[in-house]
């Protein structure tokens, strides 16, 4: 199976506090990867070393078999990688359609064309299939800061995939969301997945979501992956249990 | 925009047009002052209140616009020549002094501009074989248009108000664009724009251009309205004047620099029968001003409208109920 991202030997050093260390892996086409670990084991500074939100202190990132260590996320973004961030990242001001708008027009021609070209940058259609497929037509002009929590997490993973991304990041998609909401989550990014045939890196620490959602799991401990597997052998592994609960 | 928008943009419009026929020689001077620096609040609109990039520079952007003109039209430089000139040096200039915010923001960002300004100002006073110093240069004509002499306060109003429009029609035009989306996302999330594919860097120094040079092509306008400039008249004071302006007017709207120039050339010109309590009497109403609406006036206007709105609908519900009923 093709590999869409390999990390190879990934370092990433705060001072003297290592939070990213040796860790390798590989992201297969179609593939939904779980990444999960106990709080401060570098789930986060991993995503952000990989999309280039921090550089890396050593190792190396490729996507398609490019080299892209150290590229800028915009650069990532539109080789077809995408992301959701931990904490809400939606664009308050913005209606739902405009913030969905926004997160594909960037693909659309260049920028000079995008200046003298039709106001939603030829997106309109694209942005109200988005909004019906995650269920927020009745939202699609309301701005974005106005609605709940969980359909904000709902809009920010639909702007995840907007430009129609070969390669999703989702930051713990499930954070801080209601049980339904949850499981609507779930249900789109698995509906998606199955009619997309995208491929998704998911961290998060509902272990439910990640058990229903992910083909595979790896498990990161203080920097270093400890664990993976099928979601099934990972839960009964010692190893992660302990990296879990502690001696 | 809804019905009533279009109807006070339209009243605005007619208002501004038939003005001059009902004011005095002082009063279409006012009117041209306001039209002329309503085109510099546009631009600091466009980098302040769109794209979130604080600025304190756009007064020595008008200084420099202006020396430009009254530089160069002397030399038997056409009009409309120079003043692009101003347009395109204010945004070569303005695309530099973009480059620090890619490195700080806010008030760092703030003080940045500042220096600027003083730089300007210091370059403007100091290098008197240029600028004539303290001094100041005179008598920068006002253009003549296919045989359409603009000298006459009116006519040069008409071409202020020409100019105003054609400008606020482009910057409309862009601020409908996805450029107009994009320097709303660097000013509400930069690292989520990032990471969506906006080439936040482009953006930030394309927001700080144009901005910029829309203070050039006022300032190029300001010249030949005054047909006087000195370095005073750019100094920090007018900085801070047009960062008042979008502030009053409402920042991030598109129609906040129009009202905020309006009360900012205007109110202390009514105050002036207070005689020595003006400045009191407008630095009090500032202050009243933006304890009571912080987004502006036009931010009061729609929180008006809105609970209009809402009382209306709150209105209609219990009739809705009993129709329902019967």
């Amino acid at each position: 199976m093709t590999a869409v991202l390999e990390v190879a030997n990934l370092r990433k050093a705060f001072g003297g506090v290592i939070a990213v260390d040796g860790v390798s892996f590989d992201v297969h086409a179609g593939e939904i990867l779980g990444i999960i670990g106990p709080n401060g084991s570098g789930k986060s500074t991993l995503f952000n070393c990989v999309l280039g939100q921090l550089q890396p202190s050593a190792g190396e990132v490729r996507i398609d078999g490019q080299v892209t260590t150290g590229a800028r996320p915009c650069d990532l973004n539109r080789l077809g990688v995408s992301r959701t961030f931990q904490l809400l990242q939606v664009f308050p001001q913005l209606s739902v359609r405009d913030n969905l708008i926004l997160a594909g027009q960037e693909h659309q021609g260049s920028m000079a064309s995008r200046l003298f070209g039709r106001a939603d940058a030829g997106l309109g259609e694209a942005a109200a299939q988005m909004i019906e497929f995650f269920r927020l037509s009745h939202l699609a002009e309301e701005q974005a800061g106005l609605l709940s929590y969980g359909q904000q997490k709902l809009l920010d993973a639909a702007m995840a995939f907007m430009a129609g991304p070969r390669l999703v990041l989702l930051d713990e998609p499930a954070g801080g969301i209601n049980l339904t909401m949850l499981g609507h989550l779930r249900e789109r990014l698995q509906a998606y997945h199955t009619e997309r045939k995208a491929t998704f890196v998911v961290i998060e620490h509902q272990m439910e979501f990640v058990m229903a959602l992910c083909t595979r799991v790896l498990v990161l401990a203080e920097g270093r992956l400890i664990a993976e597997g099928a979601p099934y052998d990972i839960r009964r592994n010692p190893i992660v249990i302990e990296a879990y609960l502690g001696h | 925009m809804t019905r009533l928008g279009t109807l006070a943009v339209v009243t605005a419009t007619s208002a501004a047009i038939a003005a001059p026929f009902f004011l005095k020689p002082y009063g279409i001077f006012l009117i041209s002052t306001w039209a002329v620096l309503t085109i510099a609040a546009i631009g600091l609109n466009l980098t302040l209140g769109y794209a979130g990039q604080i600025s304190l520079a756009q007064g020595a952007f008008v200084g420099i616009g202006a020396y430009t003109v009254a530089l160069l039209t002397p030399l038997g430089v056409p009009f409309f020549v120079a003043f692009i000139a101003a347009g395109l040096l204010c945004f070569a200039i303005g695309w530099g002094l973009g480059y620090p915010a890619l490195r700080v923001q806010h008030h760092y960002l703030a003080f940045v501009t500042l220096a600027f300004t003083t730089l300007v100002f210091l370059v403007l006073r100091n290098e008197q074989w240029l600028t004539n110093g303290i001094y100041g240069i005179t008598g920068t004509p006002r253009p003549t248009i296919l045989g359409w002499k603009t000298n006459g306060g009116q006519d040069f109003y008409f071409l202020c108000l020409s100019i105003l429009t054609i400008l606020s029609f482009a910057t409309w035009w862009m601020l409908r664009s996805p450029w107009g989306r994009a320097f709303v996302a660097l000013r509400e999330n930069p690292i989520r724009a990032l990471s969506l594919g906006l080439d936040t860097r482009r953006y930030t120094l394309m927001a700080f251009a144009i901005g910029s040079s829309l203070g050039g092509l006022s300032g190029a306008l300001y010249a030949p309205l005054v047909q006087f400039i000195e370095p005073n008249s750019f100094a920090l004071g007018l900085s801070f004047n047009l960062l008042l302006m979008v502030i009053v007017g409402g920042s991030g709207n598109f129609f906040g620099p129009f009202v905020g120039a309006l009360v900012a050339v205007l109110l202390p010109e009514w105050l002036r029968i207070t005689q020595g309590y003006y400045l009191i009497l407008y630095a009090a109403a500032i202050m009243v001003m933006m304890a009571f609406c912080p987004a502006g006036l036009l931010g009061l206007v729609e929180r008006a409208a809105k609970a209009l709105n809402d009382r209306r609908a709150n209105a209609t519900i219990p009739v809705r109920a009993e129709g329902a009923g019967t």
